[in-house]
């Protein structure tokens, strides 16, 4: 049996995953970042590894996405995390057609082709509102953990409009906001709503085609699928695995590997 | 006076561009010592055959921003505008401009650039006539606007001699006479229009050269880089148009590029995509840029950027009838700037044939902070040659020369991706 990883290094967290030759999960891991990417790489893969109870010379070929793919040392081939995205969103989700993606500095709308090929994307530019940042913002104003946030959010019965589309500002807003007397619950809503928005826009940007699937770590939050799913007047398909949904993918691109030997032109290591 | 200094110029036409560039320069540091007056104008619309005959160097603010962004002073400028009260927002070329006038006018090149005896500015750029105002202010120099018809609507098409044509090249020509008159104000002397024709024949030869250049790289592979090597070129056709130096040095450039042709040399050894720029430079990374394509084997094989800043000469169809100096100035001009405007608006037609003449797989749109005039075309152009022609387009986004819109991580991602796209389009297709 021969296996291959899947490393995701993220600007919030790393993730990795292991697949054997027939594309089954046997193994994944998740971990916060810190600021040496190669050892944050380093980490998650002997996370995995445990997880699956392998060591490093069972893996036949490494796949590296994320912002920091090229840091990762053991990794064979550099694919980028639209790419990755994607075609994890495909494995699970065969019908979809438009993936969005919301990490925590990182927000990504994906088109996808009926061949299953990327046709265009769209990604947050220069601004982290809008991504996970800003629900950061809120845990830390409200003085919440991140994973209460999207049940709290849900009790909310009249909204906050959040003005400000700093992910900065957006903490003095908030407390703004509770000092008037506004409920938690309300300036949290009014958040999410701000998330929603520009999100929603993104995908509109690359044009929103059925089944939408919802990636990343914020689609773990129950509000903010409900939400997107009202802005965008569609259902949206959540994978469990949705955190390790660009890890997935990068596994894919391994399989591929070992089966065709095809190797993607882009493996070109430029020093990032 | 040859413009070829060495043998290894010889086999270099951007080597001697270069060098050619710093020349005008170091030149401009010397006019008035010399007793030349100076012009300051812009590459879009700048009636430059008019200030030739009067003895005009011609300065381009627009350049000597640029070459701050290139040898990195474009921050400290930029700061010192934005420390006097300019806001973020307006066009760092202003404000390294503006950083220039409040650092003595020490340009980074070494060159004290002289002050303005005359201004041109024009209705192709909404800022040129505010910046123009700016060296009013500041130097109390004359500044003088034109006021070139565009294009009124997207199907629109001005051809040479028709009424609508001629009507328009007359009000233009109208502006060129006043032009002459305020010029023999300023510098005493009385206009020459045999001189006129004489800069005329100039700019033709050049800009016959030139248009063959731009079709080189229809050739596979691209002989150079219209993103790079072309904006060198360029640089040398504005600074050097209607001189004798200039038409020698497009001819070697043109005789250089056809060698690569014949050779089959490209510019990038493995030539795997041909793209096509829509937009402004960024000069604040100008390689590096490049770099991240040319490392995927994608060259940019042409770009609006090169028919717009030089003035929509290469587009107009038409050469200066030297019989008719002036009427003919009028008329080029009038047909040139309604070309090169439109590869600011109503340009989705000219892209999508420029798309079939270069073979391209790709457009990337490169929008800046510095210009929203011409990133608010860019999606709707985008979505044009998306759905009507099945082009794959990337949209990125930093500025001319302010560090500051550059970020290296996003934009690397965005175009490393964008080749993703590319190469399983290309798989699908069978390439």
């Amino acid at each position: 049996m021969e296996y291959v990883a899947g490393i995701d290094i993220g600007s919030t967290q790393a993730k990795g995953i292991i697949m054997d030759e027939n594309g089954a999960l046997v193994g994944k891991a998740i971990l916060d970042m810190e600021t040496n990417m190669g050892t944050a790489a380093e980490r998650v893969f002997e996370r995995v590894l445990a997880n699956a109870n392998l060591s490093p010379g069972d893996i036949a070929f490494t796949v590296a996405t994320g912002y920091g793919r090229y840091r990762v040392t053991f990794g064979d081939l550099q694919v980028t995390e639209i790419s990755c995205h994607a075609r994890g969103a495909l494995a699970e989700f065969p019908n979809t057609r438009t993936v969005l993606d919301i990490g925590g500095q990182d927000t990504k709308a994906i088109r996808i082709g009926d061949s299953g090929e990327v046709t265009d994307f769209a990604m947050n530019d220069k601004c982290a509102a809008g991504t996970g940042r800003f629900l950061g913002a809120a845990s830390f104003a409200l003085e919440t953990p991140l994973s209460d946030l999207g049940p709290l959010a849900l009790k909310s019965t009249r909204p906050v409009k959040i003005t400000t589309t700093c992910t900065v500002f957006a903490e003095t807003e908030v407390i703004g906001h509770l000092a008037k007397g506004h409920l938690p619950e309300d300036v949290l809503m009014g958040m999410h709503h701000s998330i929603a928005t520009r999100c929603a826009s993104l995908v509109r940007r690359v044009g929103m085609a059925p089944e939408v699937t919802f990636s990343g770590g914020v689609s773990r939050n129950v509000a903010m699928v409900a939400l997107l799913e009202e802005v965008l007047g569609a259902p949206l398909n959540v994978s469990s695995q949705s955190q390790f949904m660009g890890a997935i993918g990068a596994g894919l691109y391994a399989l591929d590997n070992l089966k065709t030997g095809y190797r993607s032109q882009t493996a070109h290591a430029i020093d990032a | 006076m040859s413009v070829i200094n060495t043998k290894k110029e010889a086999q270099d036409a951007r080597i001697v561009g270069q060098r050619l560039v710093n020349q005008w320069l170091a030149n401009l540091g010397t006019a008035h010592e010399r007793g030349q007056p100076v012009a300051y104008v812009f590459v879009m619309g700048n009636a430059i055959e008019i200030l030739r005959t009067f003895g005009f160097e011609m300065a381009f603010p627009e350049i000597n921003s640029l070459q701050s962004g290139v040898r990195k002073s474009a921050p400290d400028f930029i700061s010192k505008a934005e420390d006097f009260g300019f806001s973020p927002d307006v066009c760092s070329y202003v404000k390294a401009d503006v950083g220039l006038m409040l650092s003595n006018m020490m340009h980074p090149s070494g060159v004290q650039m002289p002050k303005p005896d005359i201004a041109i500015a024009s209705s192709l750029c909404n800022v040129y006539i505010k910046w123009a105002e700016i060296w009013e202010r500041r130097f109390n120099t004359p500044a003088f606007v034109l006021d070139i018809p565009g294009k009124r609507f997207a199907a629109w098409k001005s051809t040479a001699g028709s009424p609508q044509h001629l009507s328009d090249a007359r009000w233009v020509e109208g502006q060129f006479r006043d032009l002459i008159a305020r010029c023999e104000q300023i510098t005493g002397k009385k206009f020459d229009i045999d001189r006129l024709a004489e800069v005329e024949e100039n700019v033709n030869e050049m800009i016959r050269l030139w248009i063959d250049i731009l079709a080189f790289n229809q050739n596979r592979p691209a002989p150079y880089n219209s993103m790079l090597d072309g904006l060198t070129y360029m640089g040398v056709l504005n600074a050097w148009r209607g001189t004798v130096e200039g038409v020698e040095y497009m001819r070697l450039l043109h005789d250089e590029v056809a060698g690569k042709v014949a050779r089959g040399e490209g510019r990038v050894p493995n030539e795997r995509f041909r793209l096509i720029f829509s937009g402004t430079p960024c000069y604040i990374n100008m390689r590096r840029m490049i770099e991240l394509f040319e490392s995927h084997g994608g060259v940019f094989a042409a770009s609006d950027y090169l028919t717009y800043a030089a003035g929509g000469l290469d587009s107009a169809g038409l050469f200066y009838d030297t019989s008719r100096p002036l009427e003919s100035l009028a008329e080029v001009t009038t047909l040139a700037s309604q070309m090169g405007l439109s590869n600011h608006f109503f340009s989705h037609h000219m892209l999508a044939q420029q798309m079939n003449d270069f073979a391209a797989d790709g457009i990337v749109y490169h929008g800046i902070k510095s210009c929203r005039t011409v990133a608010t075309s860019m999606a709707d152009n985008r979505e044009y040659v998306t759905t009507k022609h099945g082009m794959p387009t990337l949209y990125i986004e930093s500025d001319l020369i302010d560090p500051r819109y550059w970020s290296d991580a996003q934009i690397k991602n965005r175009v490393d991706a964008f080749f993703e796209v590319l190469e399983q389009r290309a798989r699908l297709e069978g390439r």
